[in-house]
């Protein structure tokens, strides 16, 4: 094997030019189609994945947002090892991940939302035990782990109880368990708060967070929901048809595609609706341009001197929609 | 009136869905179908215990005629309706099936007539392998022959498919149903014909074993076929007096098991 | 060391999920004992014809019928549940997990799930070769043995040929059907081998080597068993089980390499 010049500091990941092409049968309509369909088989290539790359530090925290099918799940899965990329070079702490080396699968997770790998008929504990056995976990480390974990979850009544009688929030707080026991330095995360009520999505953000402090794990994360990204992630990275198409911060996100303000007065003020505010709600609101944010601060204190006043930026979810609607409008000029 | 007329006028699209679903399903069908090995396993038992003599009244040959005849008879008269219904009871998928005006058995028993070509076509390679290792085996019936054994095979049909249907209908009170149709197919093997022709049967059981239900399902037809039945009028009648039977049956347990379907909320 | 942790492990987890549906064990009492009967009494019903059937007595047979309940009983026992789940694995995507776990797949995937009813078949196919036993001379001890190592290898053998048809399922989501087919040939393994003619037994000496699973182990008990059927008998589980290892590797980077 040619060595590579390592360069300090490695990237945990490192992706080049990554490619998934699937070969997909074209299905003809009809009777007569299908039973032609059965001798002579037409393809078409799609395009999961094209020419992405990226490279992600020890410890980050990245986001990795796209419409469905994006690619978003394809790359997941290609970065930790079960589909193996038609062309381009991943690296995850030095390994090539399709080859699945032992060492390799001991150091990273991959949590999918719509997956499960807790055995349905028995208590979660039993899961555990068994995940223990496979990565060959020393048994106190693993006590250990798990009792942090189990206090972090807040498991300790649902541990025991079999796994088909637990909610969802609570499954997926087992999942997430069974899938960080062997203290992975990588975690790939694909729609871990899907179907979750609010307050569960809260829970489960907040235990990635930790673990990404205690443990000082790598997060790649795709989630529908930009509350998720948006609390977890700093970097953000966007995928569109196959492409990587923002590779980023999210403020510099904002200042590329919603470069303003929103200024909220959180009282009902009828003299600002001459500086462009609105009515929302009891509170006033409007957006600025940025450099015109502090001049219109000093004319709302002017006019409402007493007034709550705040500056936020444009929502992420209302980003993204920006963004792709001024993409689409780019490639489709109708 | 008009609930069968409603039935009737579906028929002929039934029947057109029930054989498109079996083509698009034809590779599954045709394993299920090829499973049914059991007639050519015990042939070659047979065969080898007449080791080339003959066994009561049958030769070698009669055996490969017999056990041929079985397997066509074993599979036209098939159904999956006993596996269906346990199924559809126990999971609920009953429930959106009661809210069509049409019957969930007669779309069933569609599906299975649907089905009847696939199965001849599974079948003729192996009816082609058999008589091109015994050509002698191959008889043209009599037209008379002919006419009682379509009769006798489709009552026998129409038989085994009640039969399904009642015990299939057990699921209402009793989730393991399955578990008792397999005793009654146990039944139809040892004393129906299916393992061991009535003929060779020990002496003492067999004119009980004749009016037994067993043999009207499966052997019965056989027999008129290969004209090896003494009085096939008679038994054709006995045929018909277990469709009567099973079918009053069904029909009683279809009306009281949807009550306590209901009454469980499934 | 470490796979024998990891196998204790499985054990206990296969356990604890069988545990769950003890009902199913009175279920299965009946169905053993019915489908005992309707193995057993036909090749009475035969018997009732001729002492004789190519070289067999009654007695003679029972013992390959008895073989014949063993192997459907272990089959059913340990070998069929995992086979299922897997091709379940595969439809459902659960499979994903198990193939990023630093253990070896298939040694998991086979070992996950137990059927503990289906005891009763084994259970029965015990008494019916006691069954034969009782009407003929006692077999020595190597020949017992003998008997015992040729089941056994036989058994991964047939293991083999369960991995070889699930392999399929990784091509083709709908084939778990495949494995009835299989469970169909198998079917012919009840009566001892020579009762078939031709490439038919040629078919299921070698290919579907099920013959080697219940004749060759009656044979042994009889002490008709030449050594070189012995050595036959395990050159072809030992092949089975190097193609059905291939096939598998091979199956999962198809799934790995094709799946979305």
């Amino acid at each position: 094997m040619p060595s590579r010049v390592a360069l300090w500091p490695l990237a945990v990941i490192d992706v080049r030019q990554l490619s998934k092409t699937y070969r997909v049968p074209i299905k003809e309509p009809g009777l007569s189609g299908s039973l032609r369909g059965l001798f002579v088989r037409r393809y078409r290539d799609v395009h999961a994945v094209a020419d992405v790359s990226f490279k992600i530090e020890q410890g980050e925290r990245v986001g990795f947002l796209g419409p469905n099918g994006a690619g978003k799940t394809t790359t997941l899965k290609m970065l930790s090892g079960l589909l193996h990329p038609t062309s381009g070079d991943i690296s995850v702490l030095g390994f090539t991940p399709k080859e699945r080396k032992n060492d390799f699968l001991r150091q990273i997770t991959l949590v999918m939302g719509q997956k499960q790998q807790l055995l349905w008929d028995i208590p979660a504990r039993e899961t555990f035990e068994l995940n223990r056995a496979m990565y060959d976990l020393d048994r106190a480390d693993y006590r250990r782990t798990l009792d942090e974990l189990v206090e972090m979850l807040r498991l300790s009544d649902i541990l025991d109880k079999p796994v088909r009688n637990l909610s969802l929030g609570e499954r997926m707080k087992c999942e997430l368990t069974a899938a960080v026991l062997h203290r992975p330095r990588v975690l790939f995360l694909d729609e871990p708060t899907i179907g979750l009520d609010v307050e569960m999505q809260l829970e489960v953000r907040r235990f990635i967070a930790d673990l990404n402090n205690r443990f000082g794990a790598t997060v790649l994360l795709t989630s529908h929901y930009m509350q998720d990204i948006a609390a977890l992630t700093s970097r953000i990275l966007i995928i569109d048809h196959g492409r990587l198409c923002y590779d980023g911060s999210r403020e510099e996100l904002a200042q590329r595609i919603a470069p303003e303000r929103r200024v909220i007065v959180r009282q009902h003020v009828p003299a600002l609706l001459a500086l462009g505010f609105v009515e929302d709600h009891g509170r006033m609101v409007t957006t600025a341009a940025v450099d015109q944010v502090n001049m219109l601060l000093e004319e709302v204190m002017r006019r409402a001197p007493s007034a709550e006043i705040g500056v936020e930026e444009v929502p992420l979810d209302e980003m993204m929609t920006r963004y792709f609607r001024s993409r689409g409008e780019r490639r489709d000029p109708s | 009136m008009s609930g069968l007329l409603i039935h009737l006028r579906a028929a002929p699209t039934l029947l057109r869905i029930g054989f498109a679903e079996m083509v698009a399903y034809r590779a599954e069908v045709a394993v299920w179908i090829l499973t049914a090995t059991l007639p050519l396993v015990m042939l070659a038992l047979w065969s080898a215990a007449a080791d080339g003599g003959t066994l009561g009244s049958f030769s070698q040959d009669d055996f490969v005629r017999y056990f041929a005849v079985i397997l066509v008879v074993r599979q036209v008269t098939s159904a999956w309706l006993v596996w269906e219904l346990n199924y559809n009871v126990r999971t609920g998928a009953l429930s959106p099936m009661l809210l069509r005006p049409l019957n969930p058995l007669w779309w069933n028993l569609a599906e299975t007539v649907g089905a009847l070509p696939l199965r001849i076509i599974v079948l003729s390679p192996i009816l082609a392998v058999l008589i091109w290792w015994k050509p002698q085996i191959a008889l043209l019936p009599s037209a008379a022959t002919f006419f009682l054994g379509c009769v006798s095979v489709f009552l026998a049909f129409v038989l085994a498919w009640l039969v399904q249907a009642v015990f299939g209908m057990l699921a209402f009170w009793y989730e393991q149903s399955v578990g008792l149709y397999n005793l009654w197919f146990v039944a139809v093997a040892l004393l129906g014909g299916y393992v061991i022709p009535m003929d060779l049967l020990p002496s003492s059981i067999v004119p009980l074993a004749r009016v037994l239900p067993f043999h009207s399902a499966l052997g019965a037809p056989v027999e008129v076929w290969l004209d090896a039945t003494p009085d096939p009028c008679r038994t054709l009648a006995l045929q018909a007096v277990w469709v009567a039977v099973t079918a009053t049956a069904a029909w009683f347990m279809w009306g009281r098991g949807l009550r306590r379907y209901g009454a469980v909320g499934a | 060391m470490r796979e024998l942790r990891l196998i204790a492990a499985l054990a206990r987890v296969a356990l604890m999920n069988a545990a769950q549906y003890r009902a199913s064990f009175l279920v299965d009492l009946v169905t053993g004992a019915v489908s005992t009967v309707g193995i057993v009494l036909p090749l009475a019903l035969v018997y009732n014809h001729t002492e004789r059937i190519a070289g067999w007595s009654f007695h003679e047979s029972l013992l390959v019928t008895g073989f014949f309940l063993l192997l459907q009983g272990a089959v059913g026992l340990a070998v069929e549940p995992n086979l299922s789940a897997i091709v379940e694995g595969v439809r459902s995507g659960a499979l994903d997990y198990l193939v990023l776990k630093p253990v070896d797949a298939q040694l998991v995937a086979s070992m996950q799930r137990i059927a503990p009813a289906k005891i009763w078949h084994l259970l029965a196919g015990v008494g019916v070769v006691l069954w034969g036993l009782s009407a003929l001379p006692s077999p020595s001890l190597v020949a017992s043995l003998t008997a015992v190592v040729l089941f056994v290898v036989g058994l991964f053998a047939t293991y083999a040929l369960w991995v070889l048809v699930i392999c399929t399922s990784f091509w083709f989501v709908k084939v778990d059907n495949l494995s009835y087919l299989l469970v169909a040939v198998v079917d012919a393994g009840r009566w001892p081998v020579t009762v078939y003619k031709g490439w038919v037994r040629l078919f299921l000496t070698v290919v579907i080597p099920v013959a080697m699973v219940t004749s060759y182990p009656a044979l042994a008990l009889l002490g008709r068993l030449g050594p070189w059927l012995a050595v036959q008998g395990v050159v072809v589980a030992i092949v089975l089980l190097v193609i059905s290892r291939v096939a598998w590797l091979l199956a999962l980077s198809r799934y790995t390499s094709a799946s979305s």
